[in-house]
């Protein structure tokens, strides 16, 4: 389901798919958590955009958040924390939702060909009419975003609104965004802007502010201005995240190595029949004798 | 039932000859339960591992049908290969003149050199596949629990899981391939003594020439 006017760049578990062939910028998300005054627009947005019903209001005594975690029907969520960071209490929040990696560990783990695309852009989306509901994926994230859906058991997440993106709109929680925090564009303008408000937050005080744009994954279509960029932890950001090693192995030697031995195995005893033939019963007097 | 209970005291005559019966009703039954359980296992996970064999989810009735019905089929191959395990274990067991069978495998495999120690009801290479079937059984249905409810276990527990699904299928894919090739043309007469039940005397003295002899001194043939 290739939405039109986006062509793919990547998709799971497909030889000679139809890549696209135009050149078109990548789209990106900038998330600046030094401006979020966590007002859950966004989230709202979100919800009213892809007409997601909410199934249960949670409630916690002192708790802002909206609900405990990501689910598969609220993909946006504003996650509240507070960290005890050495100079007294910081109280973070932080818009958590898929963050289109340029190296998706969902789409390298998915065995479902065409269930999860990476379109030029740089958004990747989930095709939900192929998927089979196994969750390698939600495995192969190392942002854990993926979410089953109990319904009807295929995997829902973000799609950086794809459908808006594709019509020449910005996405759903950008447009919703009333202080700025949230911006849209390519990913050279939004890094120079990120890069701009580094140094701003750095003039006032946060030595340690930085862009979050984590090479472990080939870099994010979302990227975050961090106030305390040495501790990306504080806003729930995992601060090395990769694609686990195991994924990386199940999916590349261990491949090769199985379909040698499988390959293998036939190859070996094909050669052996034509070779030496089968194991013949020998002739035996004695048992003919005793008849 | 009668046929159920009946063993290897009663041989039955067959094709004229007096054929000795290598496999008995329920043994084969059971085999041929794990043995399609097993196939319906390897195939639907090879759709599932390469992605150039998705194809066969086709012939499956889909991926989404495969990943439903690929753990209930394992539930079965583990019971059922559990009912085989518990009779066969002991003559599975290997003994001294096996792992001299096993150092001169090379005679056995090109048919000339020495002469190879006489192999009881199972040969070495069965008892050898049958363990590895038992293991690789245990490690599947061990780490295919948190791949048929993920949302239950942590990260950790899934990927390694993962990882030793795949080890342990390879493993035993690679026996089956073993197993299927002499069960069926490596072996000439050891398909019908899973399907029929009965080999000939012949066939008994060149491949188990012990359980042969012990036959005879036991008076059964």
């Amino acid at each position: 389901m290739a939405i039109k006017g986006l062509e793919i760049r990547d998709i799971s578990a497909t030889r000679y798919a139809a890549l696209g062939i135009s050149k078109v910028p990548r789209m990106t998300k900038l998330i600046d958590l030094s401006t979020c005054i966590g007002c859950k627009a966004c989230e709202v947005a979100c919800m009213e955009w892809n007409d997601l019903p909410m199934d249960e209001t949670y409630r916690a005594a002192g708790g802002y958040q909206t609900i405990p975690d990501l689910a598969h029907n609220f993909w946006n969520l504003i996650k509240f924390n507070e960290v005890d960071n050495g100079n007294g209490l910081l109280w973070t929040m932080a818009k958590h939702q898929c963050m289109h990696c340029e190296n998706p560990g969902c789409l390298r783990a998915c065995p479902a060909p065409g269930a999860i695309v990476q379109y030029t852009n740089g958004i990747v989306d989930f095709v939900q009419e192929n998927c089979i509901g196994c969750q390698f994926c939600v495995t192969g994230c190392p942002f854990n975003v993926p979410r089953i859906s109990p319904k009807n058991q295929k995997v829902y997440k973000c799609t950086l609104c794809s459908d808006r993106v594709a019509a020449g709109l910005e996405p759903a929680c950008i447009k919703a965004c009333p202080t700025g925090c949230l911006q849209f564009g390519t990913k050279e303008q939004l890094l120079e802007y990120g890069r701009h408000r580094v140094r701003e937050l750095r003039s006032r005080g946060f030595k340690d502010a930085a862009i979050y744009d984590p090479p472990g994954v080939m870099g994010t279509h979302v990227i975050y201005v961090v106030p305390y960029g040495n501790h990306p932890e504080v806003y729930g950001l995992p601060a090395d995240p990769r694609i686990p090693a195991l994924v990386s192995l199940w999916k590349g030697p261990l491949k090769t190595i199985g379909s040698t031995i499988m390959l293998g195995g036939v190859t070996a005893a094909l050669l052996h029949y034509l070779t030496y033939g089968p194991m013949e019963v020998k002739p035996d007097t004695d048992v003919k004798k005793q008849r | 039932m009668d046929q159920l209970k009946q063993t290897t005291t009663q041989p039955r005559p067959y094709n004229g000859h007096k054929d000795i019966e290598r496999f008995s009703l329920r043994e084969r039954l059971v085999h041929w339960t794990v043995a399609v359980s097993f196939v319906y296992l390897m195939l639907s996970g090879l759709a599932l591992y390469f992605p150039r064999l998705y194809w066969i989810a086709s012939l499956l009735g889909g991926g989404t049908t495969i990943r439903v019905w690929h753990p209930y089929v394992g539930a079965v191959f583990f019971i059922t290969f559990t009912i085989m395990f518990y009779p066969w274990k002991r003559c599975m067991l290997l003994y001294p003149e096996d792992w001299e069978w096993l150092r001169n495998i090379w005679s056995y495999i090109t048919h000339r050199g020495k002469t190879l120690p006489e192999i009881g009801r199972f040969d070495p290479g069965q008892k050898i596949f049958f363990w590895l079937m038992a293991s690789a059984g245990v490690l599947l249905f061990v780490s295919g629990i948190p791949l048929w409810f993920p949302e239950k276990f942590s990260w950790n527990v899934r990927l390694v899981s993962i990882f030793t699904h795949e080890v342990a299928s390879t493993a035993a894919i690679a026996g089956i391939i073993t197993h299927i090739y002499m069960g069926t043309i490596g072996v000439p007469g050891s398909l019908s003594a899973m399907t029929r039940g009965k080999v000939t005397q012949e066939w008994a003295k060149t491949h188990h020439a012990r359980w042969y002899r012990r036959l005879k001194e036991k008076g059964i043939i």
